[in-house]
């Protein structure tokens, strides 16, 4: 086997090791039908209960301002997303020739682009299909990567060998450009820009999932529930996974930001929405040749893409930080 | 600590400023230094940047605008094209006859020119020239062989200074054809013969400047031709620069690098004019339209064509697309091609018509194709004009689907006909309005994308393009260019102008609707 795949990544890994991962799967123990998992009610290490876990992560959360600031503004954007056709002032997809690259006013205080579109309401009308996107494309990834890297890393040998090898290859190529090669032969549309950024963005999860299994199954809670005879499938979603969880919620969150940017770029290079929808990347490609000329028509749609992105990573990095008990903020 | 770092700043700048004033003061000197050796105001050297490098010298052997900016300087036809016009002129020509039916040519050539290379221009070389690009010994690489010279039977050297050339059917085009910058020019037949059948990299002409060397991506190198039969060039050295990206090109014209540069778009002319350049705007000859699938269910009665048309404001449309480096096209021949008439008018804009003769059509749903990028007849890009379009038929109720492809690809597209309505254009080849007006009868759907195949309109073309030139033969093109707009087949949308920038005190330039650049007689100011 080659080196780099023992390489577990170094946060991750830390938190999938012992304490933790023992504390969380033994609290979920108990919660089993009796008789399945020994349970030692006088461990010491037992006694931060799930509900307490989760509140301390919150108090964590809530103690990182940039974490937080981030999560509100996910929420702003979440209900932008929900009530966008309440918001918008002008229909988003309706032209105006004679109103085009007006600079913002008090009428469009986003400006008009070059064809006279309400650039405001266009904004508002990509939040809906980046957020989309963004949460469609990672649970596609999530939800293939995770069944992946879990067989990978729970088997080991041929199995192990063959999946990861896959992602390996698929790893090796720029991901930008495979799903671009994936929507050139899918076709255009953003449903097909889904399942390419979905498609792309599987071996990060199956890598991250392999890697946080890899340790957890040497834990002697595995052990033993393998003696009770629990079938692999049981063993690998109830005992070894939750172990997990807080490894692939932290880069599943920071997945919907790389996904939201990767949604714009594809619109960039016009792979993205069917005309005249408003999609970010797509409104950026068609207005940057008037950078000079009209640089609203780029400047909007630009910090909408970068605002979005950011929260994620921001709210990403806060929710590693609560959920790895020796780096909570207290 | 504060204090020293705030020295240091201070001393940074000084420095800077000293080096800026005296980066001032060293250019001057070098240009006052010049300034005996010529004794005039003018520089002695002329610099042009485009976009990329000539695929080669040959006219022959290339068909593309930057090898035919360069060509066009170096080289000269029997006929040319005048300097604002498409009407063509005597070159090496001095006069010319046609024959009572149209098939023979015989042209008086100029005498005592001489090619580059010291060998005379004569009966024999246009012969030579000519032979070259039929068969049997026309290549595959000559690109516009077979269309300048498709209909040449032969060629007859009569004597020295006289050439007979006979067409296999009527062809006035023929003309027109022989003043262009492709396949047309004559090359020193004694420099083929050197040069294996190809002056890619030794072209040698008539012309007013001579080649002198070709670093590749960097710049081609032009000298006055001292022997030139006509009126010398007014700056001794011309160097054609290739500056791939445009904003570096835009750049290098505002920082004084180069004198003037083309393959420009609306978006650099603000930062042209604030970097104190200018801009120079000429009608090109070009069109960009949009077509209807005739054999589409939907389109194939000429009341919903119009109808369609009918909704759509092209003045409106025009002028925000373009930002006014577009002119509305009424007819399909640009304003300075023979045949255009100022009083034909395509459908007019009148979106309640529309909306009643779409009902009645039965029109709802509308299948477009456009391509993504942007092409010299439409800068905004094909993506945008459909869009805008889609605007317009949204607001009379209808639903325009557009696919977008890239132009490779939109090509492929186009020819299987897969649409209802499709977006393209046509950059003219030769000012003749048959160039433009055939694309309509033409049975290749690559060209004629609308797949109007009307007889009348067929015969008409056929008719047209044997009547000798002048008034009778511009008003039959005026009749068929009312014929297709009765018919409403294309929706013709804009002329592109071509823009270039230059310095301030460039002058005598002839930037052309060809887009060539003959600069025999340009002029350099030299910077105070």
């Amino acid at each position: 086997m080659a080196p780099w795949d023992r390489d577990v990544p170094g946060d991750f890994a830390e938190i999938g090791s012992e304490t933790a991962a023992a504390d969380e799967a033994l609290a979920m123990g108990t919660a089993l039908p009796d008789g399945e998992i020994p349970v030692f009610e006088d461990d010491e290490t037992l006694h931060e209960k799930p509900e307490k876990q989760w509140l301390e992560m919150w108090r964590s959360l809530r103690a990182n301002k940039a974490a937080l600031v981030s999560l509100v503004f996910i929420v702003f954007l979440v209900l932008i997303a929900v009530f966008g056709p309440l918001l918008t002032p002008y229909n988003p997809v309706e032209t105006h020739m004679a109103n085009a690259l007006k600079p913002p006013s008090a009428e469009h205080i986003f400006g008009t682009d070059q064809l006279g579109m309400d650039i405001f309401s266009r904004v508002i009308a990509g939040t809906r299909v980046s957020l989309t996107v963004g949460l469609l494309a990672v649970s596609i990834a999530l939800s293939i990567g995770i069944v992946l890297g879990a067989v990978a890393g729970y088997f080991g040998g041929w199995i192990d060998t063959v999946i990861m090898r896959v992602m390996d290859m698929m790893l090796s190529v720029p991901s930008i450009l495979l799903a671009i090669t994936l929507m050139a032969a899918l076709g255009k549309g953003i449903d097909k820009a889904v399942i390419a950024i979905g498609l792309v963005s599987i071996p990060e999860y199956a890598r991250i999932v392999r890697g946080s299994i890899l340790s957890i199954k040497e834990n002697d809670y595995i052990a033993a529930a393998h003696v009770v005879g629990l079938t692999d499938a049981r063993i690998i979603f109830r005992h070894v996974l939750p172990n997990a969880l807080s490894v692939i919620i932290v880069r599943a969150t920071l997945g919907i930001s790389s996904a939201v940017l990767d949604t714009a770029a594809l619109g960039f290079l016009g792979l993205g929405v069917q005309p005249p929808q408003a999609e970010w990347g797509d409104m950026l490609g068609r207005a940057r040749g008037f950078i000079f000329q009209a640089p609203h028509t780029l400047i909007f749609p630009g910090l909408a893409i970068t605002l979005t992105v950011l929260a994620f990573n921001l709210l990403g990095d806060g929710l590693r930080d609560a959920l790895d008990p020796r780096a909570r903020i207290k | 600590m504060r204090r020293e770092s705030r020295l240091i700043a201070l001393s940074l700048v000084l420095a800077l400023v000293v080096a800026a004033l005296a980066g001032c003061g060293t250019k001057q000197e070098s240009t006052g230094g010049e300034q005996p050796a010529t004794g005039s105001e003018y520089a002695d050297t002329f610099t042009f940047a485009q976009g990329a490098d000539p695929r080669g010298l040959d006219p022959a052997l290339v068909d593309d605008g930057e090898s035919s900016k360069v060509i066009v300087n170096i080289y000269e036809g029997l006929l040319k094209y005048a300097d604002d016009s498409t009407e063509v002129e005597p070159c090496l020509a001095e006069s010319w006859e046609v024959s009572e039916d149209g098939l023979t040519y015989t042209f008086k050539l100029r005498q005592g020119v001489k090619f580059h290379d010291g060998t005379d221009f004569n009966a024999e070389a246009v012969k030579f020239n000519i032979d070259r690009q039929l068969p049997p010994k026309v290549t595959e690489d000559m690109g516009y062989a077979g269309f300048v010279f498709g209909t040449v039977k032969d060629v007859v050297v009569v004597d020295d200074y006289t050439v007979k050339i006979n067409l296999t059917q009527k062809n006035t085009a023929f003309l027109a054809n022989l003043a262009m910058s492709l396949a047309a020019p004559m090359v020193s037949p004694k420099a083929l013969q050197d040069n294996n059948n190809s002056v890619m990299e030794a072209p040698c002409g008539t012309g007013p400047y001579k080649f002198v060397e070709w670093n590749k991506g960097e710049n081609v190198v032009l000298v006055r031709n001292d022997d030139y039969w006509g009126e010398k060039a007014k700056t001794k050295n011309i160097i054609f620069r290739f500056i791939a990206d445009n904003s570096a090109r835009v750049l290098a014209l505002t920082n004084g690098e180069v004198d003037m540069i083309d393959g420009i778009d609306a978006t650099v002319v603000d930062q042209i004019k604030n970097g104190g350049c200018e801009l120079f705007e000429a009608p090109g000859m070009n069109v960009n339209y949009m077509a209807y699938n005739v054999t589409s269910p939907l389109f194939k009665d000429v009341a919903a064509r119009k109808a369609f048309s009918q909704a759509i404001d092209r003045q409106e449309l025009v002028q925000s697309l373009y930002q006014g480096y577009s002119e509305v096209a009424e007819t399909i021949l640009p304003s300075f091609v023979p045949g255009y008439d100022p009083s034909v008018k395509q459908v007019a804009y009148d979106p309640e018509a529309a909306k009643a003769g779409l009902a009645k059509a039965g029109i709802k749903k509308v299948h477009v194709i456009a391509y993504s990028n942007p092409r010299p007849y439409n800068a905004a890009t094909g993506q945008s004009l459909a869009t805008a379009v889609q605007g317009y038929l949204q607001k009379v109720g209808v639903e325009c689907t557009i696919d977008i492809f890239d132009w490779t690809t939109y090509k492929e597209k186009v020819k299987a006909g897969d649409f209802d309505v499709a977006f393209y254009g046509w950059i003219g080849d030769n000012g003749d309005p048959d160039n433009f007006l055939n694309l309509l009868s033409d049975p290749d759907p690559t060209m004629n994308i609308a797949r109007w195949q009307d007889p009348v309109y067929i015969k008409g073309i056929k008719d047209a393009l044997a009547m000798p030139n002048g008034p009778e033969r511009n008003a039959k093109y005026a009749e068929l260019e009312k014929y297709a707009a009765e018919q409403a087949v294309w929706l013709p949308i804009s002329h592109a102008k071509m823009l270039a920038g230059y310095r301030k005190g460039v002058d005598g330039f002839v930037y052309h609707m060809t887009g060539n650049t003959f600069l025999k007689n340009v002029t350099v100011k030299k910077a105070e």
